[in-house]
């Protein structure tokens, strides 16, 4: 028998690509390469960093991307601890105990002394023991407001095998640039970011605050020769709508990767035309178990069905269809989607979360756990599989799984609200746009100025409803006494005038 | 300089939080921090400063500190002005 040697780690392929091709560039940013030898060096920096730190526990990250912040990641990885990356964007107190709960010993944010986030450090609980830490690379959050977000550890060998099947499946080699438009704490940058650097590409980053400027983001697809571009449809909104003004054209990409939301096949013909290049991708996934399902996109296919279907499972995924009844549905047929793929967390970080959501197969068991999704598909008797929809009080919002029912609690939370209806309209550029209507204390003055800053401090910005009306009326109320959200809020949900 | 004051904080108020009486928003109110624009709010308001003062913000160094309050609009568009 001989003996294995363990393959390098993502972050030690990082360094080899800076030692083979130190001027490589590893990084678009604000308009300038960070070549691999530049990027290593802040690896490096960041080591060192690390090294001046007590404990072996997680380190917590509080950043958006920057170089900086990538190299703090890979330093993590170098060192072997765990590194949890939160939204910079929730409340500070749901901060905190997520902290807490992923058992940070040290929460850091580039180039700010670790001084900036020790009002966190007080609250970090170490959760997971130091030995605990050894199989976890990554840890991410579920990108929700169900409570607080989810913490969702991802082993080394699961990244491992994610980049491998990624940069095989979409070509990604030296040659090749990945724009990365999703925020560094998204599981879509294991893709945009991670595959990218592992296999010694280009990552073009797209700031946060540029995020929604699509003609900023038009000439960084043309400038720095975009080859693979993934997003959630709101992105290719804005870049369609800002590339048909002037007729533009982006040549250089080949691979269109949709996530999140499904995507208007309108929307996908005017994409056709701006990349008139790239073929297109359909992927389904959850940041529990990385990516599970792609498939092609065939255009005329899509025009003449009205829908995408969600493609294949990806080699070594298990997928399968459970009826309410606890069934699987192996012909045509509805359930919930439930899989296990070789690139999933091994359960959240807090194991009292698991119940319900991650389970053995249910009639046969084979071993694996799946992770039962959440989401209703149906089968359709030429076995294509499409989604037909989430659980209903989860919507995205700009690509933010958010809760309609945890937005209405924050609301329920201040003591002017007597009773409040949250409604998800479907929005062609957000996914969703969140409309609530409440009902203040007839003596209190409570306006929706006062009550957004009461939920800025509650929720992620994106669940923090666009539009918010106050009433005094109660508001109507389903037979069995509860609020009825549809007849609170009726105009909006009219699709033709009656 | 003109004082755009009043007619910024008439498209706030009306876009945004039409239940709040205009003589509520303070000047330096954090519209960001506060909730009331997000990323989404922020193209409504560049959209309408590029129609209603007649400027042309494409190419201009734009971020959202300089929506943060109706008093950093104001300098804002005094300054793309000249």
């Amino acid at each position: 028998m001989t003996v294995a040697c363990a393959a390098p780690s993502l972050a030690e392929r990082v360094l080899e690509h800076a030692r083979l091709r130190p001027t490589a560039p590893a990084l678009i940013w604000r308009g300038r390469a960070v070549e691999y030898a530049e990027l290593a060096n802040l690896v490096l920096d960041a080591r060192r960093r690390l090294q001046s730190l007590d404990g072996r526990g997680p380190i917590g990250l509080l950043a958006r991307k920057s170089p900086e912040a990538i190299a703090l990641i890979l330093a993590c990885l170098l060192a072997r601890r765990p590194v949890f990356v939160p939204s910079p964007d929730l409340a500070a107190d749901v901060l905190r105990r997520l902290f807490a709960r992923a058992g940070c010993s040290h929460i850091l944010t580039p180039g700010e002394p670790a001084a900036a986030a020790s009002a966190f450090e007080a609250a970090a609980v170490r959760r997971l023991g130091q030995d605990d830490g050894a199989d976890i690379a990554l840890m991410l959050t579920t990108s929700g407001s169900t409570g607080d977000p989810k913490i969702v550890p991802l082993a080394p060998g699961a990244l491992d095998r994610f980049t491998a099947w990624a940069g095989d499946h979409f070509s990604i080699t030296q040659q090749t640039t990945v724009l990365s438009y999703a925020p560094l704490n998204f599981d879509l940058c294991v893709l945009d970011i991670w595959t990218t650097l592992s296999h010694g590409g280009t990552v073009a980053l797209v700031e946060h605050e540029r995020a929604t400027d699509a003609r900023h983001m038009l000439e960084l697809l043309a400038a720095a020769q975009v080859e693979v571009v993934q997003g959630v449809p709101m992105l290719f909104r804005l870049l369609s709508d800002a590339a048909s003004k002037d007729e533009r054209r982006v040549d250089s990409v080949r691979h269109v990767l949709v996530t999140g939301d499904s995507i208007a096949p309108s929307a996908l013909a005017t994409l056709a035309v701006l990349f008139p290049r790239a073929r297109f991708h359909n992927v389904y996934g959850c940041t529990e178990t990385n990516d599970s399902f792609v498939s092609e996109i065939d255009l005329r296919a899509v025009a003449a069905r009205g829908e995408i279907p969600i493609g294949e499972p990806l080699p070594g995924v298990s997928a399968l269809i459970v009826a309410a009844a606890g069934d699987v549905v192996d012909g045509p047929g509805e359930g919930e989607l439930w899989v296990a793929t070789p690139f999933q967390t091994t359960g959240y970080a807090d194991p009292s979360l698991d119940a319900g959501k991650f389970a053995p197969h249910p009639q046969v068991p084979d071993g694996r756990t799946y992770f039962r999704t959440g989401d209703t598909v149906r089968r359709h008797e030429d076995g294509s599989v499409t989604l037909c929809g989430r659980n209903d009080s989860l919507v995205k919002v700009r690509g933010v799984r958010v809760s309609t029912q945890a937005v209405e609690q924050a609301m329920l939370e201040h003591e002017a609200v007597v009773e409040v209806a949250v409604l998800a309209i479907p929005d062609a550029l957000a996914g969703s746009r969140l409309h609530a209507v409440v009902r203040r204390a007839e003596a209190n003055h409570l306006d929706s100025m006062v009550l957004r800053r009461h939920c800025a401090g509650r929720l992620d910005r994106a669940a923090v409803p666009s539009k918010i009306e106050i009433v005094t009326h109660p508001l109507p109320k389903t037979p069995t006494g509860k609020v009825d959200r549809r007849r609170s809020i009726p105009n909006t949900q009219r699709r033709s005038a009656p | 300089m003109i004082d755009h004051t009043p007619a910024i904080k008439q498209f706030i108020v009306e876009e945004f939080m039409p239940d709040v009486p205009v003589e509520q928003l303070d000047s330096d109110y954090d519209l960001l921090d506060g909730a009331v624009i997000d990323s989404l709010g922020l193209l409504q308001v560049i959209a309408w400063i590029e129609e209603t003062f007649d400027l042309a913000l494409n190419d201009a160094e734009i971020g959202p500190d300089d929506f943060r309050s109706v008093q950093a609009m104001q300098a804002f568009i005094a300054q793309s002005k000249n």
